[in-house]
Parts: C-alpha cells; sequence; structure tokens
C-alpha cells in the first residue's frame, strides 16, 4: 500500500513535469509572425500631414483578378490601414477602394440592380521573400526585403503617388509605405 | 505515450524493490564470493518505441564493468532517427551517440543478491543530421492562401556534447541476466545549431526544450553479466 500511494505520487509529479513540458508546442501570441504591410496617408498637398481616406476599405486581387476579402479590415475612414501580403510569390495586388458605398436603386431587398460607388485604386507591391526561423511551434515566418510599391494609372486616380520609410517589412511596429491623396 | 512508458518503468520499478526485499536469508556466517564481469545489454524501450511509433527508430546497446564493490564504469552506443511534427513543422533529426562515465551502486544488498539501486554520471556526444520535411510560413491572418515550404533542407554535420546524472536500478532477474531502469537527467554542454533552424531533437539526448539546455529521458534495459572472477566482499 505504501508503494502504491509512493507510485501515485510519483505519477502526479511527472505528468506535472510532462504537462509543463507541452507550452512549447503552442506558438504564443506574442510571438513575432510573419509581418503585414501598413499604410499610411498623407495630404498630397502638404505632405508632412496625415489624412484621412473616407470610407475606405481594401481587398486583394488573386492571379485570376478574383477579389480576395480581408480578415478584420471593414468599411472606415482612416489614415492607416494594415495588410497582409502574400506569401507564395513575390508580389501582392491590393485594391484601395475610396467612398466605397451601394447604390440598391430603392431596392433594399433586391440586391441584384445594386451598383457599388466609389473609386478603387490598385497598387502593386513587390518584394523578396525570406523565411527566418522562430521556434519548433511557430515553425517559420516570411519577412519581405526591397519592397517597391506602384499605383496602377486609371482614369481617375485618388492615390497620387506613394513612398517607401521602411524597405524591408521585418515587424509591425511603424508605417512601411506612405500613399499621397 | 511517453506517460504510459513512465508509469510503467516506475510501477516496475515499485515492484522490483519489494521483491528485494522480500525474499533473502541472512547469514552472516557464510562467505560470499560476488561476481566480477562485463555486463552487456540493449535498451528494450527504443526496440518497444521503433515498433509502435512510426516516428521513430531506435537502437542502443550499453555495458558496464565493476572495477570494486560499488563502482562500475559504464557506456552505450546506439542510433536515434526521430520525426517532430506538428502543424507549421516537420523534421527529422537521425544520428548516433556514444556515452561513457560511472555508475555506483548505493544499495546494500542482502546475502548473496547482486542487485544495484545506483545513481551515475555520464558524458554524451552525439553526430547527427537534421532535414526539414516541410514548414508552412506562419502567419495569424491567413486572407492570402497559406503557404507550405516542401523544400526539405538537410542540415548535416551536426555535433552536441552533454552530461547526464543518471538513476536507477538493475536486478538479477535469473543468474546473470539483469533487468534495469533508470532515469536520465541532462544538460547541454555544447551543441553545432544549423542556421535558420534550432535542434529540435539530438539522438542520445533526446527532444530539447525551449527553456534552455535540459534534457530528460528513461531507459529500460535487459542484459547479461559475463562473469570473469569472483571476489570476495
Amino acid at each position: 500500500m505504501k508503494y502504491f500511494k509512493l507510485s501515485i505520487f510519483i505519477l502526479l509529479i511527472t505528468t506535472v513535469i510532462m504537462f509543463s513540458c507541452e507550452k512549447d508546442d503552442i506558438c504564443a501570441e506574442t510571438t513575432s509572425t510573419t509581418p503585414q504591410l501598413i499604410l499610411r496617408f498623407y495630404d498630397i498637398l502638404d505632405q508632412e500631414d496625415t489624412k484621412t481616406v473616407t470610407d475606405l476599405i481594401a481587398y486583394g486581387l488573386d492571379d485570376n483578378n478574383e477579389v480576395v476579402v480581408f480578415d478584420d479590415l471593414f468599411i472606415t475612414t482612416t489614415d492607416s490601414l494594415v495588410i497582409p501580403l502574400r506569401t507564395e510569390v513575390n508580389f501582392t495586388r491590393i485594391v484601395l477602394h475610396k467612398d466605397y458605398d451601394i447604390d440598391d436603386n430603392g431596392t433594399p431587398n433586391d440586391d441584384t440592380d445594386d451598383i457599388v460607388l466609389g473609386n478603387t485604386d490598385v497598387i502593386n507591391v513587390t518584394y523578396q521573400r525570406e523565411d527566418v526561423y522562430l521556434s519548433r511551434a511557430c515553425g517559420y515566418k516570411s519577412v519581405f526585403n526591397n519592397i517597391a510599391v506602384s499605383i496602377d494609372s486609371d482614369i481617375s486616380n485618388w492615390a497620387l503617388n506613394s513612398e517607401i520609410l521602411i524597405a524591408n517589412i521585418t515587424n509591425e511596429n511603424a508605417a512601411h509605405v506612405k500613399i499621397y491623396h | 505515450m511517453l506517460k504510459y512508458i513512465i508509469s510503467s518503468v516506475f510501477t516496475l520499478l515499485m515492484t522490483f524493490s519489494v521483491m528485494a526485499q522480500n525474499d533473502s536469508i541472512v547469514n552472516d556466517s557464510i562467505r560470499y564470493a560476488q561476481k566480477y564481469g562485463l555486463r552487456l545489454g540493449g535498451d528494450l524501450s527504443k526496440i518497444t518505441k521503433t515498433i509502435i511509433d512510426d516516428d521513430y527508430t531506435g537502437f542502443e546497446i550499453n555495458a558496464d564493468y565493476r572495477l570494486s564493490k560499488n563502482l562500475y564504469v559504464a557506456g552505450e552506443l546506439g542510433t536515434e532517427e526521430r520525426t517532430k511534427s506538428n502543424e507549421f513543422l516537420n523534421s527529422t533529426a537521425k544520428g548516433s551517440y556514444i556515452k561513457g562515465g560511472i555508475d555506483y551502486n548505493m544499495y546494500k544488498n542482502w546475502f548473496g543478491m547482486e542487485n544495484m539501486i545506483y545513481s551515475g554520471f555520464r558524458l554524451g556526444a552525439s553526430s547527427f543530421s537534421q532535414t526539414i520535411n516541410s514548414y508552412t510560413v506562419y502567419s495569424t491572418n491567413q486572407s492570402w492562401p497559406q503557404t507550405t515550404n516542401l523544400d526539405g533542407t538537410e542540415f548535416k554535420g551536426l555535433t552536441a556534447i552533454w552530461s547526464e546524472i543518471i538513476f536507477g536500478l538493475k536486478a538479477e532477474l535469473v543468474n546473470n541476466i539483469y533487468v534495469g531502469f533508470n532515469v536520465q537527467l541532462k544538460a547541454r554542454i555544447t551543441e553545432k545549431e544549423p542556421a535558420n533552424f534550432e535542434n529540435i531533437f539530438i539522438p542520445g539526448f533526446g527532444r530539447t526544450y525551449d527553456s534552455g539546455r535540459f534534457g530528460i529521458a528513461f531507459g529500460y534495459n535487459v542484459s547479461y553479466l559475463i562473469p570473469l572472477y569472483k571476489k570476495g566482499n
């Protein structure tokens, strides 16, 4: 009986030891993983000042020009945006949709005749990817080096110019790209 | 799985210590000569794990040689291959190791018995390789498709040196056949780590932990004593 109790005790201790080891297998939320692109919007006339973009939504364009909706991004009036970059190719195409609104043609229950209003500009971000080891639980993150940004010309661009603040995106501590409008 | 092995080891350890104390007749008047020789064996837990765990292959032979009443020189030689995987990372470590040191018997045997409850020290060295079978880039925002890389990068020529403190038991089951269990507490002294990766598993040392240089392992040995000579107490 004494040995039985001792066995139980030792088993409990080893279970606690084993359990405490499990944390290595979970990627901590505080880990700095693959960084996202931070855009900051500035006034084209007064280039030191930030300027909000009204009713802005951003979404991605995939290789077939299909829309990719970004998680946790909503229509908002803001002077900055956080956008995920593609980790399988060296470029990301992003649509910045200003003054987003829907004209329902007076038929709120029928969305077949709806017209999407606003001004869309497409920006291209190119970069060189590098995969950096984090830990056994998180694996690898991608960082994006030597980024370049261009804005597609269209009939009515609202985003007029861009400037790179940080060329190597390794964290989300500060804005990487300025967009002037 | 590890939990199961540990519990079995401890349960068996308890059983043997009970056995060791139950039989034995004390007889001081007869002088008993103890056996000295070379004890050769293998680690059964590694063979068992090889059979039941698809992600593990391991083999270890071990030996000890009795120097004096309580002191033994001891060593182990083995190979291990271990694949560790989770949602984001899958890697395989493969290599061989050698360990050498001493065991000191702390158990005062009853008359005529040659069991051991011992503590020991080892210095271990491993030469191994690691292969990243696949990894998935960790992104908290998964709007774009996740990227999985299957490039299979292999890091060769990795090494590690560590020290161990061992606590264990060896019991003579039948004439010259011993079974034993031991716990090994390990601390890495030095290691060669791959660039942009780390040593996830080191053959002979076992898995590593983010918390630091320490590790733990268990052994379950069966060995045979080749008696060379006898010597009185």
